[in-house]
Parts: C-alpha cells; structure tokens; sequence
C-alpha cells in the first residue's frame, strides 16, 4: 500500500533506497571511474595524459571540427524542420498528406543512426548511383564535411520538426489575425509575429539537434574520412586501435564540456522562455490563412523534394538489400537475406533478447522514479531526478567508455555480459520514461485522486484505479523508447559488445568497414521493419487503454 | 479621433462548409444587414448560428462563396483584412505576448509607416483613453483580464479604423467586469462614432451596448429591430425565447381586426397584437407574453374573467417569481412592486390580467416567420 504523502512510509524508502543503489552503481560509479581513469596513474596524481591530448593539434581540430559540424547540422535541420512544421502547422494539409510528412520524418527517427549515411555512398560514392552510374562521373570522394552534416541534418531534422510542431501549432492564428487586420501583409506577419514567437522553439531546436550531431559516432565514423576527425570517432579509434583507454576517455571527456553547456542552456533557459499565449475561443472551424496559396504550393513542393529523397533513401536500401551488388551486379537475390540470417543470425537473436529484456526494465524503472521524484517526499528527492538525466544527457560515447572502464575489472566484472548492455540501455534511455511519467503526473490535478477517495476508495484502490491507468502513456513511451534504442543505438554500445554477445548495428558497422554493403543493407531493412512493427503494436496498446498521451517521439534519435 | 463614419452593406452573403459527419453545411446562408454610418450594430444569437462567420466576412478573414460586402458603398468582397482599415477585438484579445504594450498598440501604425514621434503621441493618447496611461512598457502576461481587453481595444481604435468589429469581447471576463466593460465600450464607440458590429451570444449585453440587434439562427438573420421591438414584438417563437423570459400559450384566432386579433386561449379570449402575416381565423396559435406583463391580485378583488392557482412563488428581493396554473397551462409571472404584505402565497386563488398590447400573437410554427 503506498500513503499519499510517504515521509515514514516503509514501501518509499525501500523503494528510493534501492533506486539510489541502481543509480550509485550504473550512472554515478562508471563516470567517477572514468574521471579517475584520467587524472590516476600508477596509484597517483597524474595528469599528463590529459595534457598530452589536449596539446595535440590533431585532436584539437577533432574539437574544433565537432564543434562546425554540430553547428552546421543544428543551423540545416533546425531550417528543414521549421519548414517541414510551418508547412503542417499553417498550410491546410488535407490529412493523407499529413500522414505522407508525418511517414517520411519517423522514417529517420527509427531507423540506425547511419542509414542515410550507407544511402548517400550508394548514391555519391565512387561507384554511386547518381555520380557514377547516371552522371558518369569518376574518381569522387563523397566523404567529408559536407556529406557528414547533410547526411546528420537529414537524420535529425525531425527532431526540430516534432519540437517546432505544437509550438507553432499552440500560436494562437487569431494573434496572426490580429497583426493582419491592422494592416500587415502576411509576410510583414510572419516577418514579426510568428517567428518571433517561434523563437525559443527555434532556439531549442537548434540545441537538441546540435547535442545530438556532437553526440553522433556512426555518421562521422562512415562519412567524415580521415581528413574531417572529430571526437567520438577519435575516442574510438583512440581505445580499439591505439588500445589506449586513457586517450580516449580524455577525448570523451572533452566531448562533456560543450554537452553539458548545451544540456543546461536548453533545460533551463530556453525552456524558460516560451511564450504562453492565452486561451480563449479559438478561430473556428475557419483559422486565419496565414499563408498565400502560392506560398503554400512553394511550401509543398520543397517538403515533398526533401520528403522524396527521404523515400529514394530507404527505397534505395531496400533494393540495394536485394540485388548482389549495387553499382555492379543488379540481379535479383536474397542471398544478403540468407547472409544476416545465418551469419548474423547470432546478432539478431541478441539484439532481440537484450530489447526485451531492456524494454520492461526500462519502462518500469521509468514509471517508478518518475511517480517516485513527483508524488513521494523524501531525503534527496531533487538530486535523484537530476542524476537519473545524466546518463540521457551525455554523449553515448562517454557513458559507453565510462562503462568499459568501470565494469571491466573486479569488483563488478560485467563485461562480456548481456547484463552490461542492458544496464547501458535502461539507464540511458530509461529516463525518457521518467520525463514523460512527471510531465503527466504534473498535469494531473490533485482533485482527481482526491475525488477518487472522496468517494471512499482508499490510497491503494486510488492508485490503482485513477494514478496507474493515467501514467500508463508514459510507461509505453518509456518502453518505446528503450526498444526501439536497443534496435538502433550504437555510440555506448560498440564498447560493450563482446564475444558473447553482440548487437545489430554493431554488425551493420562491420559489414560497411568490410564494404559488404548488401548484407549491411539488408540488416537496416530489418531493423526498420522490426521498430515500425513494434511502434505499431505499442500504438495499439495505447488505444487498447484508451489512456491520452502520446508517445515524444523527440527522444527517439541519436545513437 | 474618428474618421468620418461609412455605413456597411452585407448583401446576400452565403459561405458553405464542407462538414464532415453532414456533408455541406451552410455557416451563413443568405445573410442581409445594412448598418448605418456611427451605428452600433449588434449579431444575436446561440453558438453556431452563422454570427462570428458573418462578422469574419466582414472582416476580410473569410471570403464568402456568394454576396457582396460594402464599406461606405465602395465593394470590398475580395479585399483581404489588412486592407479594409478595420480594428477587430477578439474574445481572447490576441494580444502579441512578445511585445510591450506599447509596441502592441504601435503595431497597426507601424504598418502604416507612420513617424516615431507621432506613433509615441497617438498611442499615449489611445492609452490614456482607455484608462491605461503608465502602462506602455508591460507585457500582456502582468495585465488582468480587463486590463487586457482594454489593451485590445485600444490597439483596434489607434489606427482610426471604417469599422470597428468585436467577436465575444466580454466572454472571458467576470460578471461584474462585464457589465462596466459593456458600458466603456459603448461610451467609446459614442464619443468616436465608428461604425461597429459587435457579435455575442448574450441578450443582456446585446441589449446594453447596441442600437440595434439582429437575431442569426441557422446561419440566417430571423429578426433585426431595436432591443424594445426584438423584446415586446418577437416575429418568431425563437426570438421570442432568446431574447428575454416568455410565456408561449396555444390558443386559437376568434377574429382578426387592424392588426390586432381575439385569440381564444385560457379558457378565455384575449387581445394580442399581431407582427406575422398570413393568419386567418381558426388558425392554431401562440400567443407571445413576457412575465412581468402578466398583472396578478388576490382573486376576490379582481374583476378579470381569468383566474389561476400560485404553484410556485420565489421571493428574490426585488421582485417574487411565481409559476401559476391556469387553465392547464403554466405561466410564469414577475412582479416587481410586491410589498411585505403580499399574500399570494403557493396554493392561492389568483386573478390574472394582462396588460394592454402585451401578447403578441405568432403563428404555431413559429420557426416560419422570418422578417424579411
């Protein structure tokens, strides 16, 4: 039975006693051996490695470039995806193709953080599509700067898309009325009032999408070449081909200073400034057309050229999936089927069993640390919440080097283990569970359980009946979430994989490095319709419930 | 600080929806209004009755799909909003929150490219008017509900608008506030003499601000007039139930007479002035009569042929609401002069007169009178 104010209440304390010790050992010892890993050298006080690295002009231009090329991404994606949200929040989209835009921007949020890129070499590569086999050009190098972030614009874009959506959709189109009937043209309304209430929605677009493109390993790793490094690709070519653990948890560590500014400028200033436009009788059936026709038929036509080579992506990854070999042999064949279900047969079966056992796990401990940090009183109820973000905030590439080097030795020996990807995957993306089990907790009013024991019902019945079927949205979102990570992550992850047990995109990766491309084709084909199956199951449980709320598909992406 | 007033002409505006669950739906079918130059018109009617569709026509934010709108004679169908020199108050104001106050209220003038100097002078001055001097550099969120309206009010009069139109401007204000904003808007539109529509769903309001109303109900006008004619001559049993409390009594026509027909109706026969055509005698009827037009005295002193049982009586201070039985029939009546010594209590025999060209006498569907 759990009391509706818990300060003596056994069930709590037993309950946040226990959650402490999951965080203690999986959040906050990995990283504390991670720092002293950098700082200790044989027993003592040493920081040479540090400055060795900093000092190095190579890994200082892998700073700098990580810096440009997150850049460049948040400026394009943040571009597309306001075009992509103006353009469904304003232009009168009849609802099929509402659900075409909505298709093709979930098309990246789950598939593997690099399948654009795999699509941009069939497309642009020395024996691409488009640059070898239609415009016969030869001898291309399609790697560097500018394929790495158009391909990572391109991935994270519907990021800025599901952040600047509601925003735009919650601007009230009397207000652009308003403006208008005072004599503003409708760009001069635009121009002065929409985007100027865009802004904070624009500004934190731009910020998730710049923590993601610094927190992504596999594009750069296939894409950047040797000539564009960048720092979670020099981390993990500094630890698998320089075998120094050292080196690359310095690079690592270095990748948490503009994370972290990233992290609190979008949590506790953007979010701040967010205008709240007052409700009232809204516009109607009828709103204020607050673009031209002509300018909604310019909108179109630029969603649907992005959308289309969206779809020529993923089309092009399911044929190249399906004949021997793109660019040179295009016979019909399922033999790259026949390779990932034999060869990689293994890879799948694990992947599979690490999500299932991650997806309960995260959803639960999601629910419960969320209900936890909202409803319960007890000591060190704040600091929880903020530590269980940690791990969701970092790069993947630290929390994946933090775990390496934690759990790698006694006492806690959990390399090799399917354990260690499993406590990676539910802590780094549980989280997402307890973001949306507060946020729902938040909006439910105090008088709906206390009608609920107004009417006699006792705390356990209330919880049971009114609290649970409320915050069961979040609990599928949580485990939405971790499932569809535990499909497609790989930037925490490629350190934990062993011998023992392997995952799906670590696979993928191999096969691009080895250019089997076909069989890398044919695995992110079954990630996509694994996710897409899994999402739809979800979606119906959802329903199933009946229960409001739906899955933020914000916090899908990334690796 | 007006213009010089234009009157507007709606003439046989129509605009369709295409409905989902009824197919095509009209939102207003046919509409006519002529709106006198400084006059204060008001749109009457329930939610969905075509009235804020009306009103967005004129506006310039919806095209209608047949008819034409005049500003001051001049044809304006096809002119967007921000061509029409109009101000428009919304029901939630639409104030913009990322500006002050004053760059709220300077906003229309900016548009119009007017210099610094004069946008700092007239904004003061429509700031002042609106009670609201001081008041320029805070933001809408630190304002209360009225304070707001008036912000929205004087950011639609600063740019001397043809027309001044309101959608619901006092819905989301408190009773009390309501009453004195509906007093300050009218004061305001007096002293500058726009012409205005103002839509709303409340009689009370509707009758506060306007010089006349015109009653919308399924995306049609059914009765335009003065709030005394729209209340003492209803043309159509709707009107009469929007607009005020009425007693509808079934009855008969005995003769017809210079607009005035004998209704048998109580078990008695009664004058009732009539305002539809086409009744003939015999024809089934209702007759029309507000409760405070409905005389009642202890029933040994009267010396009407009508008597009637109290059922029930609610004393409200200033007046005591009774529900008699009379003749099979409920009435309601109000009396208003009642002293301490008022003895009609629940139970009583009751003498029941009404007063002189009270009932009005409409057809039985009353849904097909239509003034036109």
């Amino acid at each position: 039975m759990i009391r509706a104010s818990g300060h003596r209440d056994p069930v709590v304390a037993v309950t946040a006693l226990a959650l402490w010790l999951l965080l203690a050992l999986f959040v906050v010892y990995p990283l504390g051996m991670l720092f002293a890993r950098m700082v200790v050298d044989q027993g003592g006080f040493n920081t040479a490695a540090i400055t060795k690295i900093l000092t190095d002009r190579h890994q200082i231009r892998a700073f700098w470039n990580s810096l440009l090329l997150a850049t460049l991404v948040g400026v394009l994606g943040t571009a597309v995806g306001f075009l992509f949200a103006f353009t469904a929040a304003r232009g009168r989209l009849p609802r099929l193709l509402l659900g075409i835009v909505d298709a093709s921007v979930l098309l990246p949020l789950v598939s593997p953080p690099f399948t654009t890129a795999i699509a941009i070499i069939f497309s642009f590569g020395p024996r691409g599509l488009i640059t070898y086999e239609l415009l016969g050009m030869k001898g291309v190098t399609v790697y560097g700067l500018t394929s790495t972030f158009v391909s990572e614009a391109l991935t994270y874009f519907p990021i800025a898309y599901l952040t600047l959506r509601p925003i735009l959709a919650a601007i009230d189109s009397n207000i652009e009325g308003m403006a208008f009937s005072l004599g503003a043209s409708r760009w001069r309304v635009f121009r002065t009032v929409t985007l100027p209430l865009a802004t904070p929605g624009l500004a934190n677009a731009f910020l998730l999408l710049f923590a993601a493109s610094l927190a992504d390993f596999a594009t750069p790793l296939i894409l950047a070449g040797n000539q564009f490094p960048v720092l979670p690709t020099q981390a993990y070519l500094q630890i698998t081909g320089l075998f120094d653990l050292r080196g690359g948890a310095v690079l690592s560590f270095v990748l948490l200073v503009p994370a972290l500014i990233v992290f609190v400028l979008q949590r506790y200033w953007v979010s701040r400034r967010f205008y709240v436009t007052i409700t009232g009788k809204g516009a109607g059936e009828t709103p204020f057309n607050s673009i031209s026709p002509a300018t909604r038929n310019v909108l179109l036509a630029v969603c649907a050229a992005i959308a289309l080579v969206i779809v020529y992506f993923y089309a092009l990854l399911l044929y190249a999936s399906l004949v021997m070999a793109l660019g040179a042999n295009h016979t019909f064949t399922l033999q790259h089927y026949r390779v990932i279900f034999t060869e990689g047969a293994k890879a799948i079966r694990d992947t599979l069993i690490v999500a299932a056992f991650a997806m309960p796990l995260g959803g639960l401990y999601g629910v419960l640390l969320g209900y936890l940090v909202t409803k319960k009183a007890f000591i060190g109820r704040r600091s929880m919440e903020l530590v269980s973000m940690v791990n969701y905030a970092l790069p993947g590439t630290i929390v994946g080097i933090a775990y390496l080097i934690a759990f790698n030795d006694p006492p806690i020996e959990l390399t090799g283990t399917a354990l260690i990807i499993i406590a990676c995957y539910v802590f780094r993306y549980g989280p997402t569970g307890i973001r949306a089990t507060v946020a729902l907790l938040q909006q439910i009013d105090k008088s709906l359980e206390e009608a609920s024991q107004g009417m006699g019902a006792g705390s356990a019945t209330t919880f049971r009946r009114i609290t649970l079927p409320l915050i069961l949205p979040a609990f599928f979102a949580g485990l939405g979430v971790v499932f569809i990570r535990s499909m497609t992550a790989i930037s925490a992850t490629i350190f934990l994989v062993s011998i023992g047990w392997t995952l799906i995109t670590v696979k993928i990766l191999d096969n691009i490095t080895e250019l089997s491309l076909g069989p890398a084709a044919a695995f992110s084909v079954l990630v996509v319709v694994i996710v897409f199956v899994v999402i739809a199951t979800i979606g119906r449980l959802l329903r199933l419930f009946r229960a409001p709320g739906n899955v933020p598909m914000t916090s899908l992406l990334g690796g | 600080m007006s213009a010089d007033s234009i009157g507007v002409d709606v003439e046989g505006v129509s605009k369709r929806y295409a409905h989902r669950v009824k197919g095509e739906v009209y939102a207003a079918r046919d509409v006519v209004l002529h709106v006198e130059p400084g006059e204060f018109l008001t749109l009457l009617g329930p939610s969905g009755c075509g009235k804020t569709t009306t009103l967005r026509m004129i506006a310039g934010y919806e095209m209608p799909d047949a008819g034409r709108i005049r500003f001051g004679g001049q044809d304006v169908t096809r002119e967007p909003a921000n061509r029409r020199n109009i101000g428009f108050v919304f029901q939630n104001y639409a104030l913009f929150p990322h500006l002050s106050i004053f760059e709220n209220v300077a906003y229309g003038l900016r548009v119009r490219g007017i210099d610094e100097a004069q946008i700092g002078r007239r904004v003061g001055e429509v700031l002042a008017l609106v009670g609201l001097g001081g008041y320029e550099q805070q933001f809408s969120s630190q304002l209360s509900g009225g304070e707001q309206q008036r912000v929205a009010l004087a950011r639609a009069i600063v740019i001397r608008p043809q027309v001044l139109l309101f959608d619901e401007p006092l819905s989301n204000l408190d009773a009390k506030l309501r009453v004195q904003m509906r007093h300050e808007i009218r004061e305001l539109q007096r002293t500058l003499g726009i012409t205005t529509v103002y839509v709303t769903h409340d009689q009370e309001e509707a009758m506060a601000v306007s010089d006349r109303i015109a009653v919308m109900s399924a995306g049609s006008v059914v009765q335009e007039g003065t709030a005394e004619v729209l209340y003492h001559r209803p043309a159509s049993q709707f009107v009469a139930q929007f607009v005020g409390r009425v007693n509808l009594v079934p009855g008969r026509i005995a003769s017809i007479a210079g607009g005035v027909a004998k209704v048998a109706a109580l078990g008695s026969t009664v004058d009732a002035v009539v305002v539809a055509p086409g009744l003939v005698p015999g024809a089934a009827v209702r007759l029309v009569v507000r409760p405070e037009s409905i005389a009642i005295a202890p029933a040994a002193s009267a010396s009407g042929a009508l008597t009637a049982t109290v059922t029930s009586r609610t004393f409200l201070g200033e007046k005591i609401e009774y529900l008699l039985r009379c003749a099979n029939e409920t009435l309601q009546v109000v009396r208003y002069d009642a002293g301490p010594g008022d003895t009609m209590a629940e139970g009583a025999r009751v003498a029941v007169r009404f007063a002189e060209d009270a009932a009005t006498v409409l057809p039985e569907t009353g849904a097909s009178a239509k003034s036109r």
